[in-house]
């Protein structure tokens, strides 16, 4: 598979474990800030994810949303990136707790395949716990990498 | 069981905003909703990491199954979302 790796767009400082957020519209901005700390966007990026989680909410399930722009906010895409917030005290998202927020650039086609990664891992129960439960970068980047052998 | 087979209209493929609309429409169809993609594999059409762990592009075809009461006017609603450009601002 061509496809990149999760774990080549996500910094080890684009990691944050220990974040607090007032509502998901905040955890939504400090993902944002993460994306434009990382040198991934714009700051009109982080308008466009906004615009985004009050068209649809991102929760995906399993205490996890993943915000990212609207296709209107591609443009202000420099390079794919992730970034990965960790909100121990959970953030109300819209009546579901979510705890982990992936925040997503992507400037082509790229989104689907990473997608589709990312829900691979979160379809997994227990990686979807571990991810709710890490407590260091390492292990957000042991969960993010794909299993090449069968152990 | 009664299905249906459609080719994705949204330009960016199912993936978030589009997936989540449809997952959110399956899970209101009052009946266990199934998409199957054209490589055989198969899930919950409720739920959204199911349909966006496939990775269904734009114009790709996929297969939605239901069994049940209504399954062909939920069937029929879904196609009909899935036929559309859901990803239109």
């Amino acid at each position: 598979m061509a496809d990149a790796a999760l774990t080549s767009l996500l910094a080890e400082d684009s990691i944050r474990l220990d974040a607090v957020a007032s509502d998901r519209f905040d955890a939504v901005r400090q993902c944002g800030a993460a994306l434009v700390a990382a040198g991934a966007v714009d700051e009109s990026y982080v308008d466009a994810m906004i615009q985004r989680e009050n068209t649809v909410s991102t929760f995906v399930g399993e205490g996890v949303a993943i915000p990212h722009g609207t296709l209107a906010g591609k443009e202000s895409v420099k390079r794919d990136a992730l970034v990965v917030l960790r909100f121990p005290d959970g953030v109300d998202w819209d009546g579901n707790a979510v705890s982990v927020c992936v925040g997503i650039a992507a400037a082509g086609g790229g989104h689907i395949a990473l997608l589709s990664q990312l829900a691979e891992i979160l379809l997994d129960p227990d990686k979807a716990e571990q991810l709710r439960n890490a407590t260091s970068a390492e292990q957000v980047y042991t969960l993010l990498t794909p299993d090449e052998d069968d152990d | 069981m009664p299905e249906r087979t459609v080719s994705i209209a949204s330009s960016v493929g199912l993936h978030a905003r589009p997936a989540s609309l449809f997952s959110q429409a399956a899970a209101k169809a009052g009946v266990p909703v199934t998409l199957t993609t054209k490589a055989g594999k198969s899930v919950n059409a409720a739920s959204i990491l199911g349909i966006l762990s496939l990775g269904i592009g734009h114009g790709e075809e996929v297969t939605l199954s239901a069994d049940g009461d209504g399954a062909d006017a939920a069937l029929d609603s879904l196609v009909e979302l899935l036929s559309t450009d859901l990803d239109k601002e």
